[in-house]
């Protein structure tokens, strides 16, 4: 019964730690957004409003906007498009440039890494500087300034103005990707290098090809790594924003469909009126579908195959 | 006769403080018997880079009152511990506003008077009208109308820093290429004669001919305050005092957006103005003779020289504008009247001396001693307020002066002299930062632009205290980006604009629209 007893304790001393890590940064922030959803908080003013309750007034501001105002709906379909489509080029793009990696000499590996690392050691306003410069609308733009040269136009283009939806779309996608990519490489390319070396010598002594060898040996080994890039990645692009804030806020691309709803909230609750009872309910929104995106994700990748217990006859 | 007015200027000035210097004793006996021989503040201000002493006025302020009490064997310093001076004012605003709760923000801010409604709406500015009651001789070195923006529901939160107008430039030199008399045009305007009928035709007039690439360049990024005086000059207004609410006039606002729209099809004016570098594309092809007409404001006159926005044609190199180059080539009106019919207008922002509710709370006792901490932060105000300070401000920032006082002093030459060769009482830290802006632009031609300008002040308007301002006109500027890349027509964008503050239920309960889309009016002919 002791032994019993204190066996229990153990199992709590052990995962205490990350319990009150996961309370203090994330249960207690989650529960003060949502609360913070149901006053009418601005301005920072805590002491004045954080007391007094408007029931679901927030909720009824942010869904009329959602139904009548042109800008927010194009929001929705911005993270819509945004999120799917920078998962794709960060789970892909990961997944190719760890495999890439694999079949090159140590050398070059590992100055291709580098390479693909800087977009994430950099700082974000550097970073951000460069692709400003690199997509500016005008003549001193890098992208403007070579096509101009190579007669491919003859004006300059406002990348992430014109081209409507599709211009702003496809500077946030790319820049947000470059940052991604790294993420999913530095991840598949570990698991990658976990698979015994017998298994890859094994396919070339029965004559696989490259790509068999991916395909049939080392994609099916790092499925779950697979999984956890794409969970991890869909959930961070949902709520990330920092980069795209730096574009909206410089003009380079276009507010309302350079917007994602992460920095749609941020915009609520740090500009104009700073509005933070409404930006809690366009935060506790984000939220619920972040939550319910992550569950169908794992769903649709078999997480709870990892979990079930090893058979023991292996 | 200058001497005596001098003299007599300085016997008024000291009479006026008088009542100043007897409250800065007693503050500093009160803080010596209660132990305190150091207050620490820290200041906040804004603006472009010539208005430093938004900043340094404090710091000059805070050497002034130690001299008194030296003077009176009172053993208390003021020491302002941080002074910073950012150039984006709307930025500094939303820092102040997120970190005031905190009290780690500046004990003074120093920005436009549009932001006391929502500062003094959540308690975050101090109430300075008992301290102005107790020194009403304060209130006689202002014009009036300034204190009567520094109110909200009644009550005084700020004192006058400076003002402006927004002068209508033109380049003298691009004028005469393309045949436009500026002789007695400023009376044009004046009657309503010259309106942006003829901006347009003479605009196409000089980029059809070569004569300048661009007819007209404005400003960037926001639609306020520059944009705004077009919904001014089509005759209608942007707040309606009787019922409390902001006006979206629909007429005035499309025929605005007309002619953003016309000049841009017609490459009079760059389609991605808004998205335009100040220091790297706007002001650069404003100074290099690259456009006939730009909106601007008065201290564009002295920016410009001490800015390094010209390229010298000879050398290749950048550099800022002689005053004798900025009084040769560009000339100013008031902003003409949108069509014929309606009146020239100007638009004035004031900046205001700004006290925290929270000033001196990193001070000893400050819980015991509060009252003491914000009276001697409205004293400190009080004495930056000094007329040489402000003169000081008006003429290296070409900015207008807020009172008579120092309007006065700008007007004489001996005081100018003075202060060019920096012979005047100053801190000398003050003078050290402010040594390279005086050599640039302490001439008489700089005080006799200021003398010239003043006049536009009979003209002004002042954008409204509202709450909702800041969202109404952050649509205006998402509207006018739109009609300049030809994204939306005007039509389409009055209708876009609406459809947002319909959208928003807090700006649609303190909007009013009203008026219909002419359907008749042409612009320039078309």
């Amino acid at each position: 019964m002791k032994g019993k007893f204190s066996r229990k304790w153990e199992l709590w001393a052990f995962l205490a730690p990350a319990l009150i890590v996961v309370v203090v940064f994330y249960v207690v922030p989650l529960i003060l957004t949502v609360y913070t959803s149901f006053t009418p908080l601005r301005n920072w003013n805590i002491q004045r409003y954080a007391t007094r309750l408007v029931g679901l007034y927030n909720y009824q501001k942010l869904f009329h906007a959602i139904a009548n105002d042109p800008s927010v709906r194009a929001v929705f379909l911005t993270t819509a498009v945004f999120v799917l489509c920078t998962l794709i080029v960060n789970v892909l793009g990961g997944l190719i440039l760890a495999l890439l990696t694999f079949f090159v000499d140590k050398k070059t590996n590992s100055i291709a890494s580098t390479i693909w690392l800087l977009p994430r050691m950099s700082p974000i306003a550097v970073y951000g500087l460069v692709w400003y410069y690199f997509f500016h609308g005008s003549g001193v733009g890098t992208l403007n300034s070579i096509f101009l040269k190579l007669g491919l136009i003859d004006r300059p283009i406002a990348w992430g103005q014109e081209f409507i939806p599709y211009g702003p779309w496809s500077v946030i996608i790319f820049v947000n990707g470059l940052v991604g990519v790294s993420f999913g490489m530095i991840v598949l390319s570990s698991a990658i290098k976990s698979i015994p070396g017998e298994f890859v010598i094994a396919a070339r002594v029965d004559g696989a090809t490259d790509w068999q060898i991916c395909r049939k040996v080392l994609i099916p080994q790092i499925k779950w790594h697979i999984m956890y890039v794409t969970t991890w990645q869909l959930l961070s692009l949902l709520t990330s924003y920092a980069h795209t804030y730096l574009l909206v806020s410089w003009r380079l691309v276009n507010k309302s469909y350079g917007t994602p709803w992460a920095l749609y909230v941020y915009d609520l609750a740090f500009t104009g009126v700073f509005d933070q009872g409404l930006a809690a309910a366009a935060g506790t929104l984000l939220v619920l579908v972040g939550g319910l995106l992550g569950l169908m994700t794992l769903r649709i990748l078999g997480f709870g195959k990892l979990m079930v217990e090893p058979r023991g006859d292996i | 006769m200058r001497r005596w007015l001098l003299v007599a200027l300085l016997g008024v000035t000291l009479l006026l403080f008088a009542g100043i210097e007897d409250s800065i004793v007693q503050v500093g006996r009160t803080l010596e018997k209660n132990g305190v021989n150091e207050v620490r503040y820290a200041v906040w201000g804004t603006g472009d880079p010539n208005s430093v002493l938004r900043v340094l006025g404090i710091v000059e302020a805070a050497r002034r009152i130690n001299e008194i009490w030296a003077k009176n064997g009172i053993n208390v310093k003021v020491t302002i511990r941080e002074t910073r001076y950012e150039l984006d004012f709307t930025q500094m605003y939303q820092e102040f506003l997120s970190k005031q709760p905190l009290g780690t923000a500046g004990d003074f801010l120093v920005n436009s008077y549009v932001y006391i409604a929502p500062l003094a709406e959540e308690g975050y500015l101090l109430d300075l009208t008992s301290y102005l009651e107790k020194h009403k001789e304060l209130l006689n070195n202002f014009f009036a109308s300034h204190i009567e923006v520094a109110k909200y529901k009644g009550r005084i939160y700020g004192l006058p820093q400076d003002t402006e107008a927004r002068p209508f430039y033109i380049r003298k030199d691009i004028a005469a290429k393309v045949g436009l008399d500026l002789q007695g045009l400023d009376e044009k305007v004046l009657k309503g004669e010259f309106t942006w009928f003829d901006v347009y035709e003479w605009a196409k007039k000089a980029v059809q001919t070569g004569a300048s690439e661009w007819g007209l360049i404005h400003r960037r990024g926001s639609a306020h305050p520059d944009l705004m005086q077009f919904i001014l000059a089509f005759g209608s207004k942007l707040y309606d005092p009787a019922d409390g609410k902001l006006v979206f006039d629909k007429e005035a606002i499309y025929k605005w957006l007309t002619i953003e729209w016309t000049f841009a099809r017609e490459k009079l004016l760059p389609s991605d103005m808004m998205a335009w570098d100040w220091a790297k594309q706007v002001h650069p092809a404003i100074v290099d003779g690259k456009t006939l007409f730009d909106i601007g404001g008065t201290w564009y006159w002295t920016e410009w020289q001490t800015k390094d926005y010209y390229t010298d044609p000879k050398t290749g190199q950048m550099r800022g504008l002689k005053p004798e180059e900025v009084e040769q080539w560009f000339y100013y009106t008031l902003f003409p009247a949108g069509e014929p019919g309606k009146k020239p207008v100007t638009l004035s922002q004031p900046f205001m001396w700004m006290v925290s509710s929270k000033a001196g709370a990193q001070n000893p006792k400050y819980s015991a001693l509060k009252s003491v901490y914000d009276e001697l932060a409205f004293l400190i105000v009080a004495k930056a307020s000094d007329p040489d300070i402000n003169a000081i401000h008006s003429i290296i920032s070409a900015h207008l002066p807020v009172g008579k006082p120092s309007a006065e002093l700008l007007a004489s030459k001996e005081w100018l002299d003075k202060l060019y060769n920096l012979q005047i009482d100053l801190d000398p830290g003050v003078k050290e930062k402010i040594a390279g802006i005086v050599k640039a632009t302490v001439n008489p031609i700089n005080a006799a632009f200021l003398s010239k300008v003043s006049y536009m002040l009979e003209y002004t308007n002042f954008p409204p205290v509202h709450p909702m301002y800041a969202k109404l006109s952050a649509i205006f500027a998402e509207v006018v980006d739109y009609v300049l890349r030809g994204q939306m027509d005007p039509a389409k964008a009055i209708d876009y604009a609406i459809g947002k503050i319909n959208a928003d239920l807090d700006l649609k309960a303190g909007v009013k629209i009203i008026n219909d889309i002419p359907k008749d009016w042409r612009f320039g002919g078309k």
